[in-house]
């Protein structure tokens, strides 16, 4: 699996030594100075924004430290691409995979290995399949990628880095996109590989993946390294101080009251969707005014699908959704926002924002007919400044000025001008989708309260989150979507996480007791 | 009526279609290539037209049609390298500089060629001695297959041979391969050390000088002339044959061939007593391609990275 | 070590499309400075980046004459003679700016949807047949209501034209650049078969109709010009696109589906009915620009009425950065080079068709303006190496 062994195991193989990297406005990474030692599992550890994925980053030849030095076998690296650093033995799997869907495994493989003119498949061929053979993994070489399970795209990731030969191996949150049980799989055979002589660094942000997994980890909070400690000597406590600088993490004050009539009615809901994956197979779920309703899940599931339907982007091929009692099966979208429901998607980049309008226009987006800013299909100028101004004044939104062009803002100024825009008609059903994802600790704090102070103003929500700690935090009840349908709908003060683990992987679906109606 | 389907006629069509089909193919072809690297060079028509003209005016210079090819592909190979500069380098939205490039490709040969040929005021076209009919020894004996495939042009036997080697390209090699995956997801390959820029910029100007060359079949192998108005289409054309052959060679071979038989009837009809206004024939290549786009509209074959443009870091 | 380029960090939502170019990379190792992206480019940038542009045309294209042998300042005051030269030479390069401002404001609005209208030339006759179509109907209503069926038939002949595309992009997904292209040729051919046959003028042995009647010739403003009316509306078109596109909720929303059609989709716009929408004003303003020339000069169907005046609109309405009032400019400078190249080609031998090259040229500079003033210049921090 590794190549030349220039080091003992627990050896230092690899230092990074005062490694700063400044963006524009930002220092990502300050006087980093890390030690991995050889055949070790070794964690960072950090909040969003903590500057671990620049780190590993640069390690892996996509950014050029602005100060300070890494060295691999005591010799000083100087990486200038990804090349370089697999060249020199270190690879990395991203988040987003670096995959091309319509071609075969084995086609991927290859890419960018090939020494000869004409494609020569059947060193490839036979290396992955001692490789799927040695771990237990089951995948066709010849099958195209697109149509495999995020799961299977992540062990063709991974062999594809390690068909270099790479003697360091680089993973960012690699079982964000993983069941409970995959990331069993996972770190059982991450363990194996190890135990081999290969050396494993996991980005992630779970205490828990931490404790489980890892030799030592390195906790790193805004672009500083608190310590590296070894895992035997720490437990989960100890590593969420070091993480978050405080003792506890956030906690939103709610009070428990009874949900009132319901606001959204989704029964027996199927979606076939275009990619086949994700699709919604009889899915329902009901939120009452004044309730919040966390939708627990891993990613493709089904969340989008019903994000999208319930706002009317997207129509349920059979099945029914009522909002405030009107069926809206078949409704285009501005008939839904009309009843009075609001949406935060989960990519506010792409679904939320227009990033070339300007901060003002983005806040009346979807109300520019709306008759508070437009008269006979002309824009009244004076009410979009003034409910900006106010917009920009309640919800805190840092920018220079109302005719920002948006694309310059700050991530949690995109999702506060979502929130004024969203929350400006006091809508009595909000769907929000990862309405934290990417913010840093201050920003995700506001959002979750404002999310509160809806609710206790009498709005349902619809709260579809892959973080389970935001959903413990926010739900009044929790519903797990699994495979295109809720499984299981429960009280926070029910159950734990360990159960929602279970119900995620679709592990308990005959769980009786919990799987209420909706 | 009755008179049309004779023999002579349709063999005649036949023969037709290949000669027709030719500029199509070369042109589809490698904007095929082009598009497999992600990169849509809308320019073609522009492209052909000033082939069409560089090739002509090399021809008549040095005398030599092959030198007159090569002047070609040089011609189209030069705007498309343009095209690659705005794309690639500069990033500009590549429907934008494909329109910039078709309409300074068409206004550059215009130019050219009244500065060339102008001679005050009144203009003295010459004609060149085009290419002749090659005939395949053998082959070309046997009946009717004998006619209508191995009696045609150099340029459309290249055309015919570029099909299964582009294929082969495109799916054998290593450089297709990695170009497939670039069209796709360019930041893959990057990640493996695969040079993008330099793999698209080939790949853009071998389109484009494939273009000039097939832009030239017009000048030096079908009439031996040149006019502003040569191309009358056929780039655009040969653009929706890539789309409509759902960006696989043989399927562009199959579409330049109909469009190369609708064309050659069409043709036949107008030189018969058949009583149909000739404007309504002509308008119906184009009638057909925008059958032809929304009949089959699948798109399974589109590069998914096609006219968005590659920043490294950008994820 | 060689140098960073310019970076952004990955938290950064600002970390969009355009961040670390490799022009940026390419110019940043020539010397101490380096380039940075801005996230905001201000208005007043991209003007001045614009005539830096055409500046640099200007020298490009009379370095172009020189080589042919002609001095630079001789065809340059051959062509601004023609162009500016005079009162009448100025009013006549109006005259051929009216169709083009026109046309120009047709693609203007249609890109800024991100709807690509290349079919401007075949709305612009579709418009000219509309309007011939009405006068032949409408032949004795009273001066002004005549004036009015005429340009509405040429506005919904255009619109109509247009929205084959549009209707075929919505229902079908089908390419609208090659749809209005090929649209193009089908009207051109379709014309003249018209005039072929069930329009030619028994008078004459050309494809072309009986000259109109008098009264539907469009007035003019002075007796010695060809100056019509055709310019004030092309004017009161630039102003009506500003207010649509800037002042009103479709053009909002045709903005938005320019910008980002996913978001536009889940904040409730209907995608496909601006984009229809949009086709056909866009149709609408070419086929005006059609019967304007129609009833303003031309007077009579022909083939040639058009010169590639749709064409030449989509140089323009880009060259302008898609601004209405830019289109203006642009237009009366672009009929300026046209009515001037005729001058020059006489007085110099410089073939008119060099006015195509013009066009081309900056454009293409003015492309590249456009992103360039996306940059700052810094001085690079000082760094270890």
């Amino acid at each position: 699996m590794t190549t030349a062994d220039a080091t003992a195991p627990g050896e230092p193989i690899l230092i990074v030594d005062e490694v700063s990297k400044h963006f524009p406005g930002v220092v990502a990474n300050d006087a980093v100075s890390v030690e991995i030692r050889r055949a070790e599992i070794h964690c960072l550890l950090g909040e969003n924004g903590a500057g671990k994925t620049t780190l590993a980053d640069i390690l892996y030849g996509v950014y050029r430290p602005d100060e300070g030095r890494v060295l691999l076998h005591g010799q000083q690296l100087e990486l200038s691409s990804p090349r370089d650093a697999i060249e020199a033995g270190i690879g990395m799997v991203h988040q987003h995979f670096e995959l091309v869907p319509p071609m075969s495994v084995i086609e991927n493989v290859v890419i960018g290995t090939q020494a000869k003119q004409w494609l020569d498949l059947s060193e490839a061929r036979s290396r992955l399949d001692d490789f799927f053979a040695d771990y237990d993994v089951e995948i066709d070489p010849d099958a195209e990628v697109g149509r495999l399970s995020v799961g299977e795209q992540q062990w063709v990731e991974i062999f594809k880095t390690l068909y270099f030969g790479v003697e360091i191996l680089i993973l960012d949150e690699p079982t964000a996109v993983l069941t409970p049980q995959g990331v069993e799989e996972l770190f059982r055979i991450l363990r194996r590989m190890r135990d081999d002589g290969l050396t494993i660094i996991l980005i992630t942000h779970k205490l828990k993946e931490v404790m489980e997994l890892s030799d030592r980890v390195t906790v790193l909070r805004r672009g500083e390294v608190v310590g590296t400690v070894n895992t035997g000597d720490v437990d989960q406590r100890d590593l969420a101080r070091m993480m978050v600088g405080r003792d506890v993490l956030l906690q939103v004050d709610k009070h428990r009251r009874d949900p009132g009539d319901p606001v959204l009615e989704v029964s027996d809901v199927h979606l076939v969707s275009d990619t086949g994956r994700g699709s919604l197979d009889g899915l329902s779920v009901t939120v009452g005014a004044g309730e919040i309703v966390g939708v627990a899940g891993v990613s493709g599931n089904g969340q989008n699908a019903l994000f999208d339907a319930v706002i009317g982007v997207r129509h349920p091929d059979t099945g029914t959704i009522r909002i405030a009692g009107t069926d809206v099966t078949d409704s285009p979208p501005h008939r839904i926002a009309e009843l009075g429901v609001a949406s935060v998607p989960g990519d506010r980049i792409n679904q939320g924002l227009m990033m070339d309008f300007s901060v003002k226009e983005n806040l009346v987006l979807g109300d520019q007919r709306d008759q508070r800013f437009a008269r006979a299909g002309f824009l009244s100028r004076n009410r979009i400044d003034s409910f900006a101004e106010e917009s920009i004044e309640r919800f805190e939104i840092k920018t220079p000025s109302a005719t920002q062009k948006t694309r310059t803002l700050s991530g949690g100024n995109l999702q506060k001008i979502i929130m004024a825009r969203e929350l400006s008609g006091d809508p009595r059903l909000i769907v929000v989708h990862q309405p934290t994802r990417g913010l840093d600790i201050a920003a995700s704090e506001y959002v979750r309260r404002r999310l509160v102070q809806e609710r206790d103003r009498g709005a349902g929500l619809l709260l579809l989150s892959e973080d389970l700690d935001e959903i413990f935090q926010l739900s009044d009840r929790i519903a797990v979507i699994y495979d295109g349908r809720i499984v299981a709908v429960t009280e926070p003060e029910d159950t734990t996480l360990e159960e929602i683990g279970m119900h995620m992987a679709g592990a308990s679906g005959a769980d009786a007791s919990t799987t209420a109606a909706p | 009526m009755g008179d049309f389907f004779t023999y002579s006629v349709i063999l005649g069509i036949f023969v037709a279609t290949l000669k027709i089909a030719t500029p199509l193919l070369i042109a589809a072809t490698g904007e095929l290539v082009a598009e497999s690297s992600g990169i849509l060079n809308l320019s073609i028509e522009g492209t052909m037209t000033l082939g069409a003209f560089a090739g002509f005016v090399t021809a008549n210079e040095t005398g030599s049609l092959w030198l007159g090819l090569l002047g070609a592909a040089a011609g189209g190979g030069a705007l498309a390298l343009l095209m690659a500069i705005m794309t690639v380098t500069v990033r500009v939205n590549q429907v934008v500089a494909g329109l910039a490039l078709n309409i300074l490709g068409l206004g550059a040969a215009f130019f050219w060629y009244r500065s060339v040929y102008s001679a005050g005021g009144s203009i003295q076209i010459p004609v060149v001695d085009k290419f002749e009919v090659v005939s395949v020894p053998l082959l070309s004996s046997i009946p009717i297959v004998g006619e209508v495939l191995f009696e045609q042009h150099w340029l459309t036997y290249i055309a015919l041979l570029m099909v299964p080697t582009t294929w082969m390209f495109l799916n054998r090699t290593k450089y297709g391969l990695e170009l497939r995956a670039i069209g796709h997801n360019p930041e893959a390959c990057d990640m493996r050390g695969v040079p993008i820029a330099s793999r698209q910029y080939a790949a853009v100007i071998f389109g484009g000088a494939m273009a000039g060359v097939g832009g030239s079949f017009l000048s030096l192998a079908a009439t031996g002339l040149f006019f502003p108005d040569i191309v009358a289409g056929r780039g655009w054309i040969a653009l929706a044959i890539v789309i409509f052959g759902n960006w696989r060679a043989t399927w562009i071979l199959a579409g330049s061939l109909l469009f190369g038989f609708l064309e050659a009837t069409q043709l036949a009809l107008q030189a018969s007593d058949v009583n149909l206004p000739y404007q309504l024939l002509l308008a119906l290549p184009f009638v057909l391609t925008i059958l032809a786009l929304v009949l089959n509209r699948s798109r399974s074959g589109a590069p998914l990275s096609l006219t968005i443009p590659y920043h490294r870091g950008e994820r | 070590m060689s140098e960073p380029t310019t970076q952004a960090p990955p938290e950064d939502p600002a970390d969009g499309r355009d961040l670390r170019p490799n022009l940026g990379a390419m110019l940043s190792r020539s010397g101490g400075l380096r380039l940075e992206r801005r996230l905001d480019t201000r208005p007043v940038h991209e003007f001045y980046a614009t005539v830096a542009a055409l500046a640099i045309t200007a020298v490009l294209i009379g370095g172009l004459v020189a080589l042919a042998g002609v001095s630079p300042t001789d065809a340059y005051s051959a062509l601004y003679d023609g162009a500016f030269g005079s009162v009448e030479s100025a009013l006549e390069t109006l005259v051929q700016a009216t169709p083009l401002i026109l046309t120009g404001l047709a693609a203007a609005v249609a890109f800024r949807a991100g709807v690509w209208n290349i079919g401007g030339e075949g709305q612009f006759f579709a418009g000219a047949m509309g309007a011939y179509f009405v006068s032949t109907l409408v032949g004795p209503l009273p001066a002004p209501l005549l004036f009015v069926a005429m340009f509405v038939g040429g506005a919904i002949a255009g619109a109509l034209w247009a929205s084959i595309a549009s209707v075929l992009l919505v229902r079908y997904g089908t390419n609208e650049i090659l749809t209005t292209v090929m649209l193009n040729f089908v009207i051109l051919y379709g014309l003249s078969w018209l005039l072929a046959g069930p329009w030619q003028s028994p008078k004459t042995p050309y494809y072309q109709t009986e000259r109109m009647d008098a009264k539907t010739f469009l007035p003019r403003f002075i007796d010695d010009s060809r100056l019509h009316w055709g310019f004030a509306i092309a004017l009161l078109a630039a102003v009506a696109v500003y207010f649509l596109v800037q002042r009103t909720s479709l053009g909002y929303e045709l903005r938005g589906v320019g910008v980002n059609r996913t978001a536009a989709a889940y904040k409730g716009i209907h995608v496909g009915a601006v984009v229809i929408a949009v086709m056909a004003i866009s149709g609408a303003l070419a086929g005006i620009s059609g019967a304007g020339e129609l009833l303003g000069l031309h007077h009579r169907l022909q083939l040639d009425i058009a010169a590639g005046i749709g064409f030449t609109g989509i140089i323009i309405a880009l060259v302008a950065r898609l601004n209405p009032a830019g289109v203006v400019v642009v237009a009366i400078a672009f009929a300026g080079l046209l009515n001037g190249s005729t001058s020059m080609q006489v007085g110099t031998g410089i073939p008119a068709a060099l006015v195509e090259v013009i066009e081309g040229v900056a454009l293409f500079l003015v492309l590249l303006a456009a992103v360039a003033c996306r940059y700052r210049l810094r001085r690079r921090r000082q760094l270890h190496d």
